[in-house]
């Protein structure tokens, strides 16, 4: 046993899975810890509020502030300010004048301006430019002036009796300290659609589809186990009949079982630990299977041929002479169960039939939310490729562990 | 005199382990074939008999790596040869082997005709497949096996089938050397009796030039092969005639193999069956003397530092011990009396 | 030839089988829930406690259709009997649209889709894998981590990731359907270059999800294959590693034949849930549409299609398997 294990870890692929999800495990424990609160509160109004620190801007007014004149702090606010449309309707504009293609680099602001100060002529009419357009780009210039200047902004208080009173003026050259705003908050995956902290959500609901891996693993492995030491100790009558029943739900797909199940269970009714269930409940046969040739070649070994001689009750022979020698096939039939029952929930989530979505997050429903809102198509990538990165590690790592495993047990199979 | 088909010449084999230790499994091992003659080869599992065969065939394949010596097949030495140039022009043409899992030799999705074909445009991609069909028939019909199963899978055919079948498509090509690594250890006795018949037969009728016949069972060979010998730890301890060595072995080595194992021969005496005390060797550290030594009843105590060569003490007999061949015998009558 | 009909009736009757099993499953599963759907849907009618004259309509109709206030047993046989007909009964969401009306505008894109997808997946797995076990080397080190970790990228993350960097970053496909929405289908030059166009990430997503795993598969089973007796022996016979290659392949390749029969189902789940993502107009989307929509006939009427593809597929794959591998026709005689 101790060697076994030994043996197990000296495998490179086993122990790098197993570093991997004892770090999704640790990640999921720990992060609670740190940042405590409901995952599901809707912190932000918005949907999908990007990743980065915010800074109380209430606060940050009446902060005390340093002048600090950097050189490039207008043309850096320039910059965050014109959007790539008026870029390329400058540019448009820049090569319409006379200017070479090639000597217009949109992306740096400075170069790009300075081409436009050069070249920009209210009065100039461009040949094909329609007035429409050409009114744009006088816009466009009087808005591109009047950020430079500077001008100042000032912070109106409304008092009660509805007056309102400055209460500070703000220069373009005003900075404030971070620390000295005392409301601040890192949302490293920013928000989701309900405004939740996607991060925190993730470590929930990571925690969330492990267990409900872990539960349809376990339902399924042990029914599995059961029919699979059964058929194929027993043989004959039993063996046929569990047999029969197994390869019929091998063909039928169980995840049409899993929609015909889950839909007809509700919504109201369908909580983690039941979708885990039912997960586990359409899942046995793989299992099944593979236990029941490995008890088929051991069913006539010597020492379970001694074992019943003895006089041996079934239970005794299944659990002594059997159960240890079928030990490693079943851990590796587990994990491979627990990874199929965590995409098996995605999976369910996004047609709809996942967990019930007010009591727990789940990485199916996270999923489903960020689909629904349409946050690939947006732009919001720390909706969902969180959670796609999530999925995948959990399932790579089980099955890196499984390949490992694998390798050790079936020496054919070694590098 | 005979033609020569074979002569190995002190030929030295390793194997490089995982873990890159060297383990020589053929050590300084000479050896001659005469046209028309065969020669068995046993010894106990892991003693470098089918080693041996690999190397003599020029067969080195990862782990096995050449490291000495020579084998001449008809004037042929396959100890320089690269291993692209044996596979092309020796396997299969000059040496075929008859491997130990006969049962599972045959490709199962290959018809055995289609199998032949490839064998024989491995040699002669020119061959016509017409050509071969008939060769491959006529070669059947000479060995009294059916046409048709040509024409089968390996699947198709009876164990005993399988391994007739086995033996026809190795010596399609008349090899001048065939080497059988136990080609009937799995088989029942009756089986046996039937390859051993077609093995002769195919000598008599020169379908093959000379054999090499390998098994862990000595006696077995009484009545197959010309000559015997008898190898321990990668090297010879005993050659000499079949009757000879089967009735009169000298090596303590050869006479035990020869007791642990009951044959119902004709011809054989009915002695008790006495296992060898202890095991091989590893041959990752062999013993500084006589290899057989620890194991030896009656070995003396420079026996387990002194290395013996290997001498002649017969006409055609020679052996590998520090005692004199009278004095064992001596020492054997007196136990036995 | 005699050996092999026995196997394909065999097959057969086990085709027959699992088809009836599956539709007994798709009639009873839902009937045995505490929430069945049907009842729901003939309580809701008792009740008289729906607003609206044509949802009350609908209703009627399908506990007409289906006798629901009927004996189970009864029930069923209705069920079965509409059924052969080819009659599924009448959409609820998109009434007065019949279910079978609306299976027949999606399945062809469902089958046009996976099909080919799953077999190009397939195919270029399996040469992979052959070719990684005979490498071995590098591949063990490097690629077949990368290989594992690309087979456990969902069928759907792998549709998200495809979709935004092809057609939302890179803008070469289309994001969404299965043509351009202002089109209306028929045989043009200009509707058939859409359907291309709108083809390709969904089929490319399920191809690329489905190699991984079978090129694992293969390098293991090519791996134990060129350990196998008779590569050594074809050696002795100086065949070349040329041939010997095509030896292993082949039989290599027979298990992969079983093991597609086996996942087929699994596989053509995560495809479904693929071509939710790029809102495909297949099964998978009309399930999704099925199931927020409440519309019991329609959900009950595709998994039951969904399942006979499977059923069909995996016995077809039996029977191509039963003529390559000589081995089962000599088992019948055992």
């Amino acid at each position: 046993m101790k060697n076994t294990i030994r043996q197990i870890f000296h495998s490179s692929k086993f122990v790098a899975g197993f570093v991997i999800f004892v770090a999704i495990l640790l990640f999921i424990l720990l992060y609670p810890l740190f940042q405590p609160g409901n995952p599901l509160e809707m912190i932000g109004v918005g949907t999908f509020a990007e990743p980065g620190t915010y800074v109380s801007l209430y606060d940050s007014v009446t902060a005390p502030s340093e002048t600090l004149n950097l050189p490039d702090a207008a043309s850096n606010r320039l910059a965050s300010v014109l959007k790539e449309e008026d870029r390329a309707k400058m540019a448009e504009y820049l090569v319409a004048v006379g200017v070479p293609s090639e000597e217009i680099d949109v992306a740096d602001t400075e170069a790009l301006l300075a081409l436009w100060e050069k070249h920009y002529d209210e009065t100039a009419r461009p040949a094909g430019m329609t007035k429409a357009t050409r009114n744009y780009y006088k816009r466009l210039n009087q808005s591109l002036n009047s950020m430079g200047s500077g001008s100042e902004l000032s912070v109106v208080e409304q008092g009660e009796g509805g007056e309102a009173s400055t209460i500070a003026t703000i220069g373009s050259s005003d900075y404030v300290n971070v620390r000295k705003v005392p409301n601040r908050k890192t949302l490293l995956l920013g928000t989701d659609n309900f405004g939740r902290d996607v991060l925190k959500e993730l470590a929930s609901a990571a925690g969330t589809s492990v267990v409900i891996g872990l539960i349809a693993g376990t339902v399924a492995t042990l029914i599995g186990l059961l029919l699979g030491l059964l058929s194929g100790y027993l043989g004959g009558f039993v063996d046929d009949i569990i047999m029969f029943f197994t390869n019929i739900f091998t063909v039928i797909p169980s995840f049409v079982l899993l929609i015909l199940i889950s839909y007809s269970i509700g919504q109201d009714q369908r909580g983690a630990g039941v979708v885990a269930l039912v997960i586990g409940l359409t899942s046995w046969t793989w299992t099944t299977r593979s236990v029941r040739s490995q008890v088929i070649s051991l069913r006539n070994r010597d020492h379970v041929n001694l074992s019943r001689l003895s006089g041996h009750g079934l239970f005794r022979i299944l659990m002594t002479d059997i159960l240890p020698y079928i030990a490693s096939y079943v851990v590796m039939a587990f994990i491979l169960q627990v990874s199929s029952g965590i995409l098996a929930e995605a999976q369910l989530s996004l047609l709809g039939l996942g967990p019930k979505t007010t009591e727990v997050p789940t990485l199916g429903l996270m999923m489903n939310w960020a689909m629904l809102y349409s946050a690939h198509l947006n732009g919001s990538w720390w909706a969902y490729f969180p959670v796609i990165l999530m999925i995948t590690l959990i399932s790579f790592s089980l099955n890196l562990m499984n390949t490992g495993l694998d390798q050790v047990f079936n020496p054919t199979l070694r590098d | 005199m005979a033609k020569t088909i074979l002569e190995v010449r002190e030929l030295t084999t390793k194997y490089v382990t995982r873990f890159r230790e060297d383990v020589y499994a053929v050590d300084h091992v000479s050896l001659s074939i005469e046209e028309g003659k065969s020669l068995g080869i046993a010894g106990e599992s892991g003693c470098g008999k089918s080693t041996l065969a690999l190397s003599l065939m020029g067969y080195y394949f990862p782990p096995l790596h050449y490291m000495s010596g020579d084998s001449i097949v008809d004037g042929k030495n396959l100890s320089g040869m690269s291993p692209d140039d044996v596979r092309k022009n020796v396997l299969g043409s000059d040496v075929a082997y008859i491997p130990q899992a006969a049962m599972n030799a045959l490709n199962p999705i290959r018809k055995i005709g289609a199998f032949i074909e490839d064998v024989i445009r491995a040699h002669d991609p020119a061959r016509s497949r017409q050509d071969i069909r008939d060769m491959a028939r006529k070669r059947f019909e000479e060995l009294h096996l059916p046409q048709e199963a040509l024409d089968k899978h390996a699947v198709e055919l009876s164990g005993g089938m399988k391994q007739r079948v086995v033996i026809a498509v190795s010596t399609i090509l008349s090899p001048k050397v065939l080497i059988a690594d136990e080609p009937s250890s799995a088989l029942d006795v009756t089986s046996q009796k039937v390859v051993i018949r077609m093995l002769k037969e195919m000598m008599e009728k020169g379908f093959i030039k000379s054999m090499i016949f390998i098994t862990h069972e000595l006696p077995l060979l009484y009545n197959v092969t010309d000559d015997i010998m008898v190898m321990y730890a990668g090297q010879i301890v005993e050659r000499g005639s079949a009757k000879e060595m089967v009735f009169d072995p000298v090596h303590p080595y050869s006479r035990g193999l020869m007791r642990s194992i009951l044959v119902p021969e004709d011809g054989t005496r009915a002695n008790k069956l006495i296992a060898i005390p202890g095991t091989p060797p590893n041959l990752k550290k062999p013993p500084a003397g006589c290899r057989f030594a620890p194991r030896c009843r009656y070995a003396m105590p420079e026996c387990q530092f002194n290395a013996y060569p290997i001498r002649d003490f017969a006409p055609g007999r020679s052996w590998r011990c520090a005692r004199t061949p009278e004095h064992l015998k001596e020492v054997y009558a007196r136990e036995d009396g | 030839m005699k050996g092999y009909w026995k196997y394909f009736r065999k097959k057969i009757i086990w085709f027959l089988i699992t088809f009836v099993a599956a539709v007994l499953l798709n009639f009873v599963l839902p009937r045995l829930m505490p929430n069945d759907p049907v009842a729901a849907i003939t309580g809701k009618m008792a009740q008289g406690m729906t607003d609206a004259t044509a949802s009350q309509r609908i209703y009627e109709q399908y506990a007409e259709e289906f006798g629901t206030n009927k004996p189970m047993i009864e029930q069923f046989f209705i069920f079965v009997k509409n059924l052969f007909r080819g009659d599924l009964g009448t959409s609820f969401s998109q009434y007065p649209r019949k279910v079978s009306d609306i299976i027949a505008s999606s399945i062809w894109w469902t089958i046009a889709l996976q099909l080919p997808a799953i077999i190009v997946g397939w195919l270029i797995g399996n040469v992979l894998g052959a070719l990684a076990a005979y490498v071995r080397k590098g591949f063990d080190k490097v690629l077949l981590p990368l290989s594992i970790f690309i087979s456990n990228i969902p069928a759907f993350g792998m549709a998200v990731i495809m979709l935004v960097l092809f057609a939302v970053r890179l803008k070469v496909a289309p994001t969404s359907g299965g043509y351009n929405y202002d089109m209306i289908p028929n045989f043009s030059w200009k509707f058939v270059q859409s359907v291309i166009a709108h083809y390709q990430l969904p089929f490319w997503s399920i191809v690329l999800v489905s190699i991984g795993g079978q090129a694992i598969g293969m390098r293991s089973m090519s791996i134990y294959e060129l350990n196998a007796d008779y590569v050594k022996y074809a050696r002795f016979l100086g065949i070349r590693d040329s041939k010997i290659v095509g030896y292993v392949f082949r039989n290599a390749m027979l298990p992969q034949i079983t093991g597609l029969a086996m996942s087929i189902g699994t596989m053509v789940g995560g495809a479904l849930v693929a071509e939710i993502i790029f809102s495909y107009p297949g099964l998978g989307s009309t399930m999704l549409s099925a199931i927020s929509g409440g519309d019991y006939p329609l959900i009950s009427a595709t998994t039951l299609i969904i399942t006979l593809m499977v059923l069909v597929i995996s016995f077809l794959l039996d029977i191509i398997y039963g003529f390559i591998d000589p081995r089962v026709k000599a088992a019948q005689f055992d």
